[in-house]
C-alpha cells in the first residue's frame, strides 16, 4: 500500500476501506485477472471453431492493454478501474487454410497454457496482498 | 448463471459437435457397402458442417453448431459384380461414395479436436480452482 501524503490525496475521496483495495499493484491485478478469464473464453471459442470454415480467431482486445498500460504509468486509480477487457476479432492472425479460417491448433494450446500461468500469478498476487493486508491488521499472518 | 468456469460454453458445444461428427463418420463407414437403401438408391455419404455462433454483445467466446448435415452428391462408384442382386444389365453395380481413407482422415482429425477440447476443460478448471483458492495459503 503507498503510503504518505499523495496516497491520502488520492484516496481522499474514497472511504478507509476502499482506500485500502486501491493499491495500483492491486487494482492491475485485479484488472489482468478480468483479462485472463476472459482470454480463456477467447481460446476455448478459437478451439471450438478449429474447423468451421472462414471462422477469424478471437482474443482480448489491444487496446485494453494499451490502457491499461497507461492507466498504470500514470498511477490513475479510477481509469484502472473503469479499464474493462472486451473480446475482438484478432484483425492480426493470417490464414494459412483454403477454408480462410485463422486457428492455429498449436498456437492455441500455447497461449492456452500461457494463459494458465498468467492467471496462477495473477492470483498469487491478490493473495499475497490479501495476506499482507491481514497481516498488518491482526499482526500475524 | 453465474459463470464459474470461463469458456465452458463453448467448449461443451464443441464437444457435442465432434461427438454428432464421429457419429456421421461411423454412420458412413457402416453403410460404405450399402447398394439399396430406403429410397432403393445406393447410400451417400453425409457430411457434417460446421457454423460458428456468436454471442450477440460479444460478451464470450464464440460457440460452434451443427445446422444441417448435408448430403455428399458425388456419383456412386461403379463395380463389376455381374452375380449382385443389384446389379444392372451390364453386371454393374452403384456402390456407395464412400472412401474409406476419407473417412478414417475425418475420424481421426475429429478425435484430435476432441482432445484439444477436452485439454481446454482441464485448464478452465484449475483456472476456476485458483479464482476459488485467492485469500487462501
Amino acid at each position: 500500500m503507498p503510503g504518505g501524503t499523495g496516497a491520502a490525496k488520492r484516496f481522499g475521496g474514497l472511504s478507509m476501506v476502499e482506500g485500502l483495495f486501491s493499491g495500483t499493484n492491486y487494482l492491475a491485478a485485479k484488472r489482468l485477472l478480468d483479462a485472463t478469464a476472459l482470454r480463456q473464453e477467447a481460446i476455448a471459442g478459437n478451439l471450438a471453431n478449429v474447423e468451421t470454415p472462414g471462422y477469424r480467431r478471437m482474443d482480448v482486445s489491444p487496446s485494453f492493454e494499451a490502457e491499461l498500460r497507461q492507466a498504470i504509468g500514470s498511477g490513475d486509480v479510477s481509469a484502472m478501474k473503469t479499464a474493462q477487457p472486451k473480446l475482438a476479432v484478432d484483425a492480426t492472425a493470417r490464414s494459412s487454410r483454403q477454408d480462410g479460417n485463422t486457428v492455429i491448433l498449436e498456437s492455441e494450446l500455447l497461449k492456452l497454457n500461457q494463459n494458465s500461468v498468467e492467471h496462477a500469478m495473477e492470483t498469487q498476487m491478490i493473495t499475497g496482498n490479501l495476506m499482507r493486508m491481514r497481516l498488518a491488521i491482526t499482526g500475524r499472518g | 448463471m453465474l459463470n464459474l468456469i470461463p469458456g465452458i460454453e463453448s467448449t461443451s458445444s464443441a464437444l457435442n459437435a465432434e461427438r454428432i461428427r464421429m457419429d456421421v463418420v461411423s454412420q458412413n463407414i457402416s453403410n460404405a457397402q450399402v447398394t439399396k437403401g430406403p429410397d432403393g438408391q445406393p447410400y451417400q455419404r453425409q457430411q457434417v458442417v460446421f457454423q460458428t455462433v456468436l454471442d450477440s454483445q460479444l460478451q464470450g467466446g464464440a460457440t460452434v453448431q451443427i445446422p444441417t448435415i448435408s448430403t455428399d452428391h458425388r456419383p456412386p462408384i461403379l463395380v463389376y459384380r455381374p452375380g449382385h442382386p443389384d446389379a444392372d444389365p451390364r453386371g454393374m453395380v452403384a456402390m456407395p461414395n464412400i472412401n474409406i481413407h476419407e473417412e478414417m482422415v475425418d475420424l481421426i482429425a475429429s478425435s484430435r479436436s476432441f482432445e484439444a477440447n477436452l485439454a481446454v476443460v482441464k485448464s478452465a478448471r484449475s483456472l476456476a480452482m485458483q479464482t476459488l483458492s485467492i485469500g487462501k495459503r
